[in-house]
């Protein structure tokens, strides 16, 4: 008797839990419900539509517009009736890939100094992510042909003929390198890649605030109790970097790797999207090419990202954590 | 004998009955010095001290440098650009080209519609990123994943390959034909603050991804007994969020609310794209624009002209670096908090 109404309590209270779990995934629905429908009901239409419109002609009428289908037309105009944009692909492309090694460990070795405990490390903290703020759209558009940076950064005073390109403001040429290279007998790709990286450093330092950040905080996340031992049992400053530091922030390279490849190949400042952005504007047939140009691109950038990731990923440490 | 003790052992004094004086034989300074600054560890350090401060104070300047060269550009009057005695001092200094870009490019006006478009995008955003970082974070539910991926692929996805079908959806912008059904033609939305607003909403606009993405990361942090407690005390899962999460959550917000921020004020893309050229949105991008009040046909004429591009940029940026000194330390500060860190 008393077990026959015990049974239904139990049950219920089984329910309950039960509905517990189900009232905190609805809530999780709730919370993620702007996202999903903003993203099913206008992001997923622009999205199709953008796919539509590089498979088709498009004539704007007053009031509305029409799409005629056109098959692959646009993607073979893009790929093989455009001089201009398979060279501006490749080497684009080319020197992104370049850029993003040098983003990456300029940003680690930069964290790692800003790390350490000195007189105005707060002030140069502040300097150093001022990029992060404002290097981007309208002074990233400004800055992109700025003839009176190049004239400031000269330091001839050569006749200003008014084109604003008189000299070269460069900080190196290859002729100071090769000499400190002589010995070493490496390369000269290797001696070009590093000047052109030292030219190229304002660029890079522009690039590299928000990895900076993500190295900053990686590095506060090491325990200190792991390189006090290690100072006891007598490491050097040098093999405690590659020992402790190197593993310990090896998953934010990785993070860092694959922001810098969003960051760098989505930029609008980069050839490859300014040039789709020049065809877009050029002309009304433009619209629709340079929406075909646009997804090509995404596509390598996508398969990018996917080798970069697993290349990486294979060589990331993660602390086991409990 | 004597002599030896002394050295061995420090001398003892008995001054009064409490107290005692000691007196050590002290090495004479010129020894001392020379243990102290004449060792390998003492140099090592110098020489890495004084190659950390050469390097940060070249960077520093390399980053630094342009701010001082267009400001010096700024004032500098038409003349100085032919002069090729004049460099980053100039001879015959103005305010001619502030005055022409603030009257006849109509800068408080650009200044004041940016704001509060900066704002409004600002805290939607914030917010918005805050509540589906939660929900990505905390709550298991089916599509968890799918959510979070969909995230990343809007971060992945380069906005110029969206450019003409956003501006084709928001011309003629209708959500199931509904618009049409009421009003007969879909809304053109073009030149209202709407189109922003709503991808805000959706946490679609501009780098939204990575702040869900850094929003989500500091919520793993989180730990799960405050909530846990918070529902013992019978409170339900929205009410924990806006009296416990969300005033947790404040300084990591400041922080993606100075990213948003920032980042839409200098936004020339989406501005550009939703509100073109037009008299009654007068908005920042509309300021980069040589002054019709100033002739520059002059001999140094690209020069000049790019000054006073760099001018307008100045002038967008003075608000944003005021902020950036008073709130620079919640930038650095929430990402450490945050703990990006996996």
């Amino acid at each position: 008797m008393n077990n026959n109404i015990a049974q239904p309590a139990v049950s219920t209270k089984r329910k309950r839990i039960a509905s517990l779990d189900a009232r905190k995934a609805r809530a999780g629905w709730v919370f993620v419900l702007p996202f999903v429908l903003c993203f099913a009901l206008i992001y997923l239409p622009i999205i199709i539509n953008s796919v539509t419109f590089s498979f088709s002609k498009i004539t704007f009428l007053s009031g509305s517009y029409t799409l005629d289908f056109v098959g692959f037309k646009n993607y073979s105009d893009a790929l093989f009736v455009d001089t201009e944009f398979v060279k501006t692909l490749t080497s684009g492309i080319q020197q992104l890939i370049f850029d993003i090694p040098a983003i990456v460990i300029f940003s680690l070795f930069m964290a790692v100094l800003l790390n350490q405990k000195m007189v105005g490390r707060a002030a140069f903290r502040a300097i150093f992510f001022i990029p992060v703020i404002i290097a981007t759209g309208l002074i990233d558009q400004i800055d992109q042909s700025n003839t009176m940076l190049d004239y400031m950064n000269t330091t001839e005073s050569g006749i200003n003929d008014g084109s604003g390109q008189n000299t070269t403001g460069d900080i190196l040429s290859i002729v100071d390198i090769e000499k400190l290279f002589e010995n070493m007998k490496v390369g000269t790709e290797l001696v070009e890649y590093v000047v052109t990286l030292v030219n190229n450093i304002y660029n890079i330092i522009n690039r590299s605030g928000v990895q900076m950040l993500i190295f900053l905080a990686g590095l506060q996340s090491i325990s200190p109790a792991i390189y006090e031992s290690c100072s006891i049992d007598g490491a050097s400053s040098w093999e405690t970097f590659w020992k402790i530091t190197f593993p310990m922030i090896s998953p934010m390279i990785l993070v860092n790797a694959i922001y810098t490849v969003i960051d760098s190949f989505t930029s609008q400042s980069n050839v490859v999207m300014s040039y789709i952005t020049k065809v877009y504007t050029d002309s009304t047939g433009g619209w629709v090419l340079s929406s075909a140009m646009a997804w090509i691109y995404f596509l390598i950038v996508f398969v990018i990202i996917g080798v970069v990731a697993a290349l990486l990923s294979t060589y990331v440490f993660y602390q086991k954590r409990d | 004998m004597n002599s030896q003790q002394t050295q061995s052992t420090p001398r003892v004094m008995k001054e009064s009955k409490n107290k005692i004086r000691v007196d050590f034989e002290r090495t004479p300074l010129k020894d001392r010095l020379k243990a102290k600054f004449l060792n390998g560890n003492f140099i090592k350090t110098v020489v890495v001290k004084l190659f950390t401060y050469v390097l940060l104070i070249g960077i520093s300047y390399v980053i630094l440098f342009p701010f001082f060269a267009k400001i010096s550009g700024s004032f500098m009057s038409r003349d100085d650009f032919v002069d090729v005695t004049v460099k980053l001092i100039p001879k015959y200094p103005t305010l001619d080209t502030y005055k022409a870009i603030i009257s006849s490019n109509k800068y408080f006006e650009a200044l004041f519609n940016t704001f509060i478009l900066s704002v409004l995008c600002g805290l939607i955003q914030t917010f918005m990123c805050c509540v589906i970082g939660y929900g990505l974070a905390k709550f298991k539910f089916k599509g968890n994943k799918l959510v979070f991926l969909l995230v990343i692929f809007t971060m992945v996805i380069p906005h110029g390959t969206l450019r003409l079908s956003m501006f084709v959806n928001f011309r003629f912008f209708d959500i199931f034909g509904i618009f049409k059904l009421i009003t007969g033609n879909p809304l053109n939305l073009m030149n209202t603050y709407w189109p922003l607003a709503l991808l805000s909403f959706g946490g679609l606009a501009f780098k939204n991804g990575l702040y869900i993405f850094m929003m989500r990361q500091f919520f793993h942090g989180v730990p799960d007994e405050l909530e846990e407690s918070a529902y013992i005390d019978g409170s339900g899962v929205f009410r924990t969020f806006i009296q416990i999460i969300l005033p947790l959550s404040v300084p990591m917000m400041i922080t993606i609310f100075l990213f948003a921020f920032s980042w839409q004020w200098t936004d020339n893309f989406y501005t550009e794209l939703f509100i073109p050229n037009n008299d009654k949105f007068i908005l920042m991008p509309d300021v980069v624009a040589i002054p019709k009040t100033l002739n520059t046909e002059y001999a140094a004429r690209n020069l000049y002209e790019s000054a006073i591009k760099n001018t307008c940029g100045l002038l967008i940026l003075a608000p944003l670096l005021v902020m950036y000194v008073f709130l620079q330390r919640y930038l650095i500060g929430g990402i450490e908090r945050s703990g990006i860190v996996g």
